[in-house]
């Protein structure tokens, strides 16, 4: 799949900003919130909401007819485009609700608290349903997708809010313990991915002509210049560019974020790195989506002569 | 389907209009409807009640529009500019009456001088009739068309065989065979009919056997695919005949009555008139009648001649049957099936099986129609007898320097089944059968204001009939009908300007071609070709002085003239398609039809067919002169409803008399062209039940041939198995002809070695000349369904189905030579190299590589931009190919032609080459992705514009469909 | 209803008949303009709503060339409408053809990311997807002949390879071709359903030679006695 550099920004972006506000919430209930001010949790909550929105818009941004985007509400019965857009939407008058009710220390604060985190939770889940929903890619269509989007929230959120925390004076080392336990969940998990996607399985280039008994080569695809299959589809990285790809991924995603946070909390450096291990980990989720796509093979590309996907 | 509730009106008929025409994509000639909407197209289709093609319509009539819109057709006649370059691309805009005025003085100064110095040549038309006519008139014998380049072994063959051949000669009997041979096909002008035929004889059941060294295309859908080697059909053909002789497979009645199988030949070797037809005081050939045991007339009908045998002339001569010469040279050793196999890439179990199956279609699959019809003697016969094997053969055959003789095999093989014009065969389509041959002959005069004593093309059956000078010289540019190429039938289109440029007869003054690009992808050699096109003799003067192109569009040989007449587009203009012709005759039916203008012209621009009408009328050639010394004609339609070519005989056979009432023959009716427009520009004239058949020997038919001015005489056309044409020249040859003979050794050679008067395999000229170890592979060309020679890549929808060309190899010697699947790679030749991006395949001959034709386009050209694939990436595999033959050169220091010896034909497809993969340390890289060789941009014309980068053709705007909120609400996932 | 197409592989030669006169059609139907970006440039690349691909199947000296063209399928089941989020697609109930309103689309193309056939393509103009419509603004024309109320592809087929009908009337040709042909799915196994059915390539005639008998030897031809 071509990885479209919005669509890119908008996952890991907003991924961020819903792990932040689910985590938000999350301290809420289970109180380890109390050290930040009422101005210091709003200050994570817009932070949070910003995240969202530059990704959000960024979304808009690879529509090819963009003045019907306001149509993207209307088939919420089966569409996970739609029931994202519809909860992405609904979320901004809860997390104004949220704020407000933190500012003006309202009783029903732990409510919206708790509807905050559950709307960012199943945003995110929407939003990773509609890759895996997608029988087409089979590098999609499984659990562990809607897992690891879920999961890279949590750890982008969580590494960002155990920053802003550092920041606004406290390490939380039971907080940190949680989230580094995440991360290195999440990396198995990730592991266990590749190696599931590994497996040669799926339609090939003879279920899709029918000819199941023979070998099957294209000739010719009927069009000498590429069409716009070919781009949004054709995509082709090298096997051993992926794999080098793969493994720079793993170390910026993951290891060298969690050896940072280690540091910090064992008292090596300075809590500020804390920032610096979220971007660093940023960059490595951006590489992570681009492999995302890049990885993804379509099965309109047996059509053009692969054979299999 | 009847209307549903919920859908608005999304045409408004109203506003639209309906108009007949006949495409012209390519010359198949398919009648199309086209609905206008607006002065705009809004569709074209086939026509349902057309019978070429019955409603169907190929990818190129579908993009008419495209081509319509072209940005590359030209606007305004041109003159290059004074004081420039031919080639440099200047020209000026000059108005039609300056442009007519100088073309019409230099042409009259020719006329008046030395008419051969008017070179005419027509490429991609359909009205050799009219450009014929018109050549005839002006007095020049330095006309053809292009099908010396293009297919005139094909037609030559079967017209010197059976009278009639394939394409638009004839047909197989779609409806009723049972076992259906292509050889050498791609796509054909017969485009849509063979389509139509093919789906008939799959349905019911037919065979279908595809010879090619390529399985797409047709080949795609063939039951059994022949990967053939090139160049070598004829031995394929000959070995089944072989196999066929061996077991007595063949049908001899049909033999006897309808060929001169049986006719008696003069076995005298070393003596004048070896070979030649035994022929009694009369002049009528011989034969051995069994009735009488003696010679008798073998044009008398009471006669069972015997089919084999040796007898003796009255005189003592030794003579023998035409079959018996026939049986002894296909029963020779070298035709074994083993042998063969050797050469022709098919394994002999093959060509046994192919030739026992074809056998039992004919004999014991027979088929018999029952219908009374009357024999050339005048005897009631009640049925016609089909042997149901039918064959069909195009360029694939023709493109060789022994396509004349592997054609001709190919007949062979159809007339010893019985399979000529019977149910399930080959069937003639009117104004076939002709004689054999008609009494044409090529006109050989040269006088100032005289029209040519006869047309510039004919049927030469001797000698005597060459075009040549007392000294043996040819007459003509492009040395047709000389010893060079005696039955040069169609011409030598692609000699003339290497032969004009040699001074080779001679010099000429003005080249005028019409609709041929010969500056590119009809030219061999095509980087010479420009510069012969450039060469200036010592005195600073081009060795072609004046050229004249008569184009539509933009093309590369438009670069290189000096005066250009902008034509119109098909969709413009009245034309004819004539039985005059090439007419879109069917095997039941006289057709033709013609062109109305669909929409109107919105520049500068004339129909090349006024355009001859007019300069006619200017230069008062007599034929368009009336008695007061004016333009007999008004124009064109004035031209075609009111001029006979003998009474009542005009170019248009329907709706003929002063009421419109009489057809075939009549006198002119003025209301003819409206008579066309109102029956959907087509006549169909239907044969009788018992003129469907054997028409050869019909005379149901031949009275009716007769009436209609297709035949002189109501005689059977006697099939010639055997060409005593070919043997009088063969005799030339071996110095026993009784008149003229060829004084050169390397005429001699040729008339001997290749002139025999029963076709036999020879490889073809180049390949004996080069080293197959060196050049290791054969290389052909094959014609896309979707494009028309150079004509399509203007097209903006036909170039996005291809604007590149690949070198297609087979895979296994792709990956022995180092090559990957779209890398590149060197081609060479005894000729030179190109650069081409190589396709792996598994579905080609292995020693064959190939690629489709006429793709590539000189940058700039045809209202392409400057990086268009077409000009960076195509490929012509043209610049490997030379117009003479390689090596030595023969005695005399003349390079031969690279054409067959019989009929000149231009030998593509003989073609070797070796392959070596580009190496990564060779050229800079920014040169790697890009084709070699390069040629110099062409510069835009005055007034081009160039095509916007997003186009969006549409005649109305779109009535969507609107889905309403309460649906997109309510349904759920269906 | 459920509409749709036969397409016949038996007898396709690969001509792109049906993808110009689809262009055609449409580039002034109910969808179009079909745009062309480049179109006469480099990469020329424009709106198709059908194309064909060409296979070799099987290996030399025995492989088949095939033809495939490739259109919009109608499947029963079409994730292409499910993913919609706009609602821009659809199938319809009373003759399954599946649609793209062209007002309301907003070029997210993850329709196109839903179908395996490839179907759907973005126009480079509009901004919108577009795909076959079966037609729909000439069958139900009845102010067109009858004959020619079926879709152009079909109309144009030289080699009347392709069908257009009602696949829920038993006794319709695209019904009786799917049962005697053996008419297949392309790809069935990810559940899409499609309608349009694809008929293998008929097992080459068999076609039996003349006997002849080895022990012959070489039969002598002799004259028959036969009359002129």
């Amino acid at each position: 799949m071509h990885p479209a550099f919005s669509v890119l920004i908008f996952t890991v972006t907003s991924g961020a900003g819903y792990g932040l506000l689910a985590w938000l919430g999350a301290g809420q209930l289970l109180g380890f919130t109390q050290t930040l001010t009422v101005n210091q949790q709003i200050i994570i909550g817009l932070m949070a909401m910003v995240l969202v929105s530059i990704g959000l818009v960024s979304s808009t941004m690879h529509l090819a007819n963009p003045k019907n985007a306001w149509r993207s509400f209307s088939r919420f019965r089966t569409s996970w485009l739609s029931r994202e857009a519809v909860f992405a939407i609904l979320l901004y008058p809860v997390a104004g609700l949220y704020a407000a009710a933190i500012f003006w220390q309202w009783p029903g604060v732990n409510i919206l608290a708790g509807l905050s985190m559950i709307l960012a939770l199943v945003t995110l889940f929407t939003t990773s349903m509609i890759y895996a929903s997608l029988k087409t890619i089979r590098q999609w269509n499984t659990p562990m997708v809607p897992a690891l989007f879920m999961a890279y929230a949590l750890i982008s959120g969580g590494l960002l809010f155990l920053a802003v925390d550092a920041f606004f004076g406290t390490l939380k080392p039971q907080l940190q313990a949680v989230v580094m336990g995440l991360v290195v969940i999440t990396l198995a998990l990730k592991l266990v991915y590749f190696f599931w996607q590994g497996k040669p399985q799926g339609a090939t280039i003879q279920t899709a002509t029918g000819f199941s008994q023979a070998s099957v080569r294209l000739l010719d695809a009927g069009h000498s210049a590429p069409t716009f299959l070919n781009r949004e589809f054709g995509y082709q990285v090298a096997a051993d560019q992926l794999l080098r790809l793969r493994i720079i991924m793993t170390l910026v995603t993951f290891i060298v974020p969690l050896a940072l946070v280690y540091c910090v909390f064992g008292g090596l450096v300075r809590a500020e790195l804390l920032g610096l291990a979220w971007l660093i980990m940023m960059a490595g989720l951006l590489l992570e989506r681009w492999l995302f796509f890049a990885e993804a093979r379509h099965v309109v590309r047996l059509y053009q002569g692969e054979q299999r996907t | 389907m009847t209307q549903s509730q919920d859908l608005p009106q999304f045409e408004d008929h109203s506003k639209q209009e309906h108009r007949y025409t006949t495409c012209y994509m390519c010359a198949c000639r398919c009648g199309i409807k086209v609905t206008i909407e607006d002065e705009k197209i809004r569709f074209v289709q086939g026509n349902p009640d057309h019978p070429v093609n019955k409603g169907v319509l190929c990818a190129k009539g579908n993009s008419a529009i495209m081509k319509q819109l072209s940005p590359a057709k030209l606007t305004q006649p041109l003159m290059r500019k004074p004081g420039t370059e031919r080639g440099a691309g200047e020209f000026e805009p000059i108005s039609w009456d300056a442009a007519l005025d100088i073309l019409t003085a230099r042409l009259a100064n020719i006329r008046a001088t030395d008419p051969k110095k008017l070179a005419y040549f027509t490429g991609r038309d359909q009205m050799q009739a009219l450009t014929g006519l018109w050549a005839s008139q002006f007095g020049t014998i330095n006309w053809a068309a292009h099908g010396g380049f293009c297919s005139v072994n094909m037609a030559a063959a079967g017209l010197y065989t059976m009278g009639h051949s394939f394409w638009e000669f004839g047909d197989p009997d779609w409806e009723n065979t049972k076992y259906f041979m292509m050889w050498g096909v791609a796509e054909d002008h017969a485009s849509n009919p063979i389509k139509l035929g093919l789906k008939r004889i799959k349905e019911r059941g037919a065979k279908f056997v595809a010879v090619n060294p390529v399985r797409t295309g047709y080949q795609a859908i063939a039951d059994e695919w022949i990967a053939i080697t090139p160049g070598s059909d004829a031995m394929f053909a000959l070995s089944m005949m072989q196999v066929l002789l061996r077991e007595g497979l063949i049908d001899d009645e049909f033999l006897i009555r309808y060929t001169n199988g049986p006719q008696l030949v003069i076995n005298n070797p070393g003596q004048q008139g070896d070979g030649l037809l035994l022929r009694d005081a009369e002049g009528n050939p011989q034969i051995w009648d069994q009735h009488t045991n003696s010679l008798q007339s073998a044009l008398s009908p009471d006669v069972a001649p015997a089919l084999i045998g040796e007898y003796e002339a009255s005189c003592g001569t030794p003579v023998r049957t035409a079959f018996s010469i026939l049986m002894e040279k296909y029963m020779a050793p070298e035709y074994a099936p083993e042998a063969a196999a050797k050469i022709c890439g098919v394994d002999a179990g093959t060509i046994e099986r192919i030739a026992l199956e074809m056998a039992h279609v004919a004999f014991k699959e027979t088929i018999t129609i029952d219908t009374e019809w009357t024999d050339w003697a005048g005897r009631t016969q009640t049925q016609f007898i089909g042997r149901p094997v039918s064959m069909h053969a195009m360029r694939g055959i023709s493109a060789h320097s022994n396509g004349f003789q592997t054609c001709r095999a190919i007949h062979l093989l159809q007339v010893v089944l019985g399979t000529i014009d019977c149910p399930g065969g080959h069937l003639a389509k009117p104004p076939f059968p002709k004689h054999i041959v008609p009494p044409i002959k090529p006109a050989k005069g040269n006088a100032p204001n005289t029209p040519l004593e006869s047309a510039p093309l004919g049927f030469p059956t001797q000698p005597e009939d060459l075009v040549i000078d007392e000294n043996g010289k040819p007459r003509r540019i492009d040395k047709a009908y000389s010893w060079d190429a005696p039955i040069a039938n169609h011409g030598l289109m692609h000699m003339v300007i290497s032969n004009a440029v040699a001074g080779d007869p001679y010099r000429i003054d003005t080249l005028m071609l019409f609709m041929a690009n010969m500056a590119w992808n009809s030219s061999m050699n095509t980087a010479q070709t420009m510069d012969m096109l450039r060469a200036k003799d010592d005195t600073g003067e081009y060795k072609i002085p004046f050229i004249v192109t008569c184009d539509a569009f933009h093309s590369e040989t438009v670069n290189f003239s000096d005066l250009v007449l902008p034509d119109t587009t098909f969709l413009e203009r009245y034309d004819t398609i004539s039985m005059l012709d090439r007419p879109i005759s069917e095997v039941d039916a006289a057709c033709d039809s013609i062109r109305q203008p669909i929409l109107a012209l919105d520049r500068d621009v004339r129909s090349w067919q006024e355009v001859m009408v007019d300069l006619a009328g200017r230069l008062k050639f007599p034929a368009f002169t009336n008695d007061e010394g004016q333009p007999k004609f008004k124009g064109y339609e004035d031209f075609i409803v009111n001029f006979e070519r003998a009474p009542g005989i005009g170019f248009l056979a329907g709706w003929r008399g002063k009421n419109g009432d009489k057809s075939l023959r009549g006198e002119p009716n003025p209301n003819q062209w409206k008579a066309y427009i109102d029956n959907q520009c087509f006549f169909k004239f239907e044969l009788k039940p018992n003129q469907r058949y054997m028409r050869h020997a019909n005379k149901d038919y031949m009275e009716l041939a007769k009436e209609a001015g297709w035949v002189g005489s109501t005689d059977q056309i006697v099939i010639e198995i055997y060409s005593e044409t070919l043997q009088k020249f063969r005799l030339a040859g071996q110095g026993l002809y009784d008149g003229p003979q060829p004084t050169e050794e390397h005429h001699k050679e040729r008339l001997k070695t290749y002139f025999d008067p029963l076709p036999f395999y020879y490889a073809p000229l180049e390949q004996q000349r080069t080293d197959a170890e060196e050049y290791p592979f054969y290389a052909v060309n094959q014609r896309p369904m979707f494009m028309y020679h150079s004509w399509d890549s203007q097209n903006s929808w036909l170039r996005q189905i291809m604007s590149q060309n690949y070198l297609y190899m087979h895979r296994s010697k792709g990956e022995a030579l180092g090559i990957k699947d779209f890398g590149w790679a060197w081609v060479e030749s005894h000729n030179g190299r190109i650069r081409a991006q190589v396709k792996l395949m598994e579905g080609v001959n292995p020693e064959t590589v190939w690629t489709w034709n006429a793709i590539a386009k000189q940058q700039g050209t045809w209202g392409l931009s400057d990086d268009a694939n077409e000009s960076q990436q195509g490929f012509l595999m043209n610049h490997l190919i030379n117009e003479l033959l390689p090596g030595e050169t023969e005695a005399g220091g003349h390079r031969m032609t690279n054409s067959d010896p019989v009929t000149g034909q231009a030998a593509w497809y003989d073609l070797r080459v070796k392959i070596t993969p580009v190496g990564a340390d060779e050229t800079d890289l920014a040169e790697q992705n890009l084709t070699w060789p390069r040629f110099d941009k062409v510069k835009p014309l005055p007034s081009f514009t160039p095509a916007s980068k997003m186009s969006s053709y549409s005649t109305h705007p779109n009535i969507n469909i609107s889905r309403g909120w309460r649906d997109i609400f309510s349904r759920g996932d269906k | 209803m459920k509409l749709g197409l036969v397409v016949d592989l038996d007898t396709c030669v690969g001509c792109h008949a049906c993808a110009t006169a689809c262009k055609q059609w449409n580039t002034s139907g109910t969808i179009g303009p079909l745009s062309d970006e480049r179109p006469h440039g480099k990469d020329p690349s424009g709106s198709w709503l059908n194309r064909i691909h060409s296979y070799e199947v099987g290996d030399s000296p025995h492989s088949k060339t095939v033809n495939i063209p490739m259109s919009c399928m109608h499947c029963e089941t079409a994730d292409c409408v499910t993913v919609c989020p706009t609602g821009a697609s659809y199938k319809r109930e009373e003759d399954g053809i599946v649609l793209i309103d062209q007002d309301k689309c907003m070029g997210c193309n993850l329709c196109s990311w839903a179908c395996p056939y490839g179907a759907r393509e973005l126009d480079p103009n509009s901004g919108t997807m577009k795909k076959c419509t079966l037609c729909v603004d000439r069958i139900y024309d009845e102010q067109l002949p009858e004959a020619e109320r079926q879709p152009a592809c079909v109309l144009t087929c030289p080699t009347s390879s392709r069908v257009f009908g009602d696949f829920d009337d038993p006794d319709s040709e695209v019904s009786r071709l799917t049962r005697e042909r053996a008419g297949q799915q392309l790809m069935p196994e990810l559940g899409y359903n499609p309608v349009n059915t694809y008929l293998p390539p008929r097992i080459p005639k068999q076609q039996d030679s003349i006997a002849v008998s080895p022990m012959q030897g070489v039969r002598q031809l002799v004259n028959r006695i036969i009359n002129r």
